[in-house]
């Protein structure tokens, strides 16, 4: 519970401060803002894609369902990262260049990132609940795993790219604003901390709905045995 | 299972692959007959484009990959609706399958681009390219492709909903592929370099054939 609402308070504390506090990047102006939120979100969702192939592999060597659990509710939530940070960056672009969406390498990239995750979600879609969809979908979720580096990476170096890279003077560059440093970094903490939290919970959820399934399938009387134990 | 020995269980598969479509070659025809209709009417509709290799380019690459997600899956829903791949299993390890079937699906695109590529430079108007920079693109593109969708096949073959699931699955990852293939397609038109293009190209197959080496073991219960 104290760490839950610590969690509100950093993201609500570094928004706020963002808005309030921190001075706005001279080129960018009021759009520095929406990088609180873009950045965070791009970072989470190459975190989540990341959990989601570690624990795709740790299912395919341990065969422990719990690993499935994670891999899919990090998908899950890559993709809900991955909406926050298209449309945040997508709204910058309108300011900065003038249109929503321009085709460019990195706007085009992560929106193929997020069509692998919905790809994933798509798989588990078409396979029944249990072993055979946690391994198929663990080979996919390696697959996407191996493309994303290529996608983030290396094909944005291949076509002129408008985007700035990097859009914040980087800590050796030692130009950043330390108030910006200290809102970014909140913001970066706080929503590395909602996923996990988040994660959690869909974790706990895929158990309970899996203890609920063999229920159903025991006898009668094993199932009064296995709710009585659960009330315990 | 020696390296001489698998090598052997791979060229036995690729012959064996190569008698099952050559009996029905309804993948063949299909692949062909899609790439060549979507290039009669992209000529139709938009013309000749000699002077628009960005545009050739992209087309090129564009119906090459639908004509090859359109039938690579195929060599693995073969084995599961003709009920044979438990068989398979037990003459050969699942690397072994994989591998095999990779190089029928290589022969497969090659022959594709054979009709594909005069076809379209014919069709579309494209000048005359430099044929050491687009072989080599389209090689390394080829290879690329394969080595990203043999896995795919197998593991969609599983699933339900095969033929859609395969294209749904693979487009994403191949955007690699298709990036690349076009980048280096057009830079031999403009006089351009063609080695980045190529590199990453090389890349993407390697890491895909690395990670297709390591899941194979996974791809069937035991």
């Amino acid at each position: 519970m104290a760490l839950r609402l610590l969690l509100w308070l950093v993201i609500a504390g570094g928004l706020a401060a963002g808005f309030a506090w921190a001075p706005l990047v001279p080129v960018l102006g009021a759009t520095t803002h929406v990088l609180y939120l873009h950045v965070p979100a791009a970072f989470v969702a190459f975190i989540a894609l990341g959990w989601s192939m570690l624990h795709s592999v740790l299912y395919l060597a341990r065969r422990d369902m719990r690993h499935d659990d994670h891999a899919a509710g990090a998908a899950e939530l890559g993709i809900l990262f991955c909406v926050v940070a298209t449309i945040s960056g997508s709204l910058w672009a309108k300011a900065q260049w003038g249109s929503y969406w321009n085709w460019d390498p990195r706007e085009t990239s992560i929106f193929f990132v997020l069509l692998i995750y919905a790809a994933y979600l798509a798989l588990r879609g078409a396979l029944e609940d249990g072993p055979r969809r946690a391994r198929l979908s663990a080979l996919y979720s390696v697959l996407a795993f191996v493309t994303a580096p290529f996608l983030f990476f290396v094909v944005p170096r291949l076509y002129a790219s408008l985007h700035p890279s990097p859009i914040l003077p980087s800590r050796e560059q030692g130009s950043m604003d330390p108030r910006i440093r200290v809102c970014f970094d909140a913001m970066l903490v706080g929503f590395t901390g909602l996923f996990f939290w988040m994660l959690n919970l869909r974790v706990r959820l895929g158990a309970l709905a899996r203890r609920h399934a063999e229920v159903e399938l025991e006898p009668p009387d094993s199932a009064v045995a296995a709710a009585g134990r659960g009330t315990r | 299972m020696s390296a001489w020995s698998s090598a052997g269980a791979m060229w036995a598969l690729l012959r064996k692959e190569w008698v099952s479509e050559w009996r029905t070659r309804w993948g063949l025809h299909a692949a062909l007959l899609f790439a060549v209709a979507t290039l009669t009417a992209v000529s139709f509709a938009v013309g000749r484009l000699a002077d628009r290799v960005d545009v050739l380019a992209a087309l090129l690459w564009v119906v090459l990959l639908f004509a090859a997600l359109s039938s690579l899956a195929h060599t693995f829903v073969r084995e599961t609706e003709g009920r044979t791949l438990t068989l398979l299993r037990l003459v050969a390890s699942p690397a072994t399958i994989v591998f095999g079937k990779l190089l029928f699906n290589l022969l497969f695109l090659a022959l594709l681009e054979v009709v594909i590529v005069p076809l379209a430079l014919l069709l579309l108007g494209g000048p005359p390219p430099r044929w050491p920079a687009l072989l080599g693109v389209l090689a390394l593109g080829t290879l690329a492709l394969a080595s990203a969708t043999t896995l795919l096949g197998a593991l969609t073959a599983q699933a339900r909903g095969r033929g859609a699931l395969f294209a749904a699955l693979a487009l994403p990852l191949l955007m690699v592929v298709l990036a690349a293939g076009v980048s280096g397609v057009r830079a031999q038109w403009e006089g351009g370099a063609v080695a980045p293009a190529l590199r990453l190209l090389g890349a993407f197959a390697a890491a895909m054939l690395g990670a297709t080496l390591l899941l194979a073991d996974h791809l069937w219960e035991e």
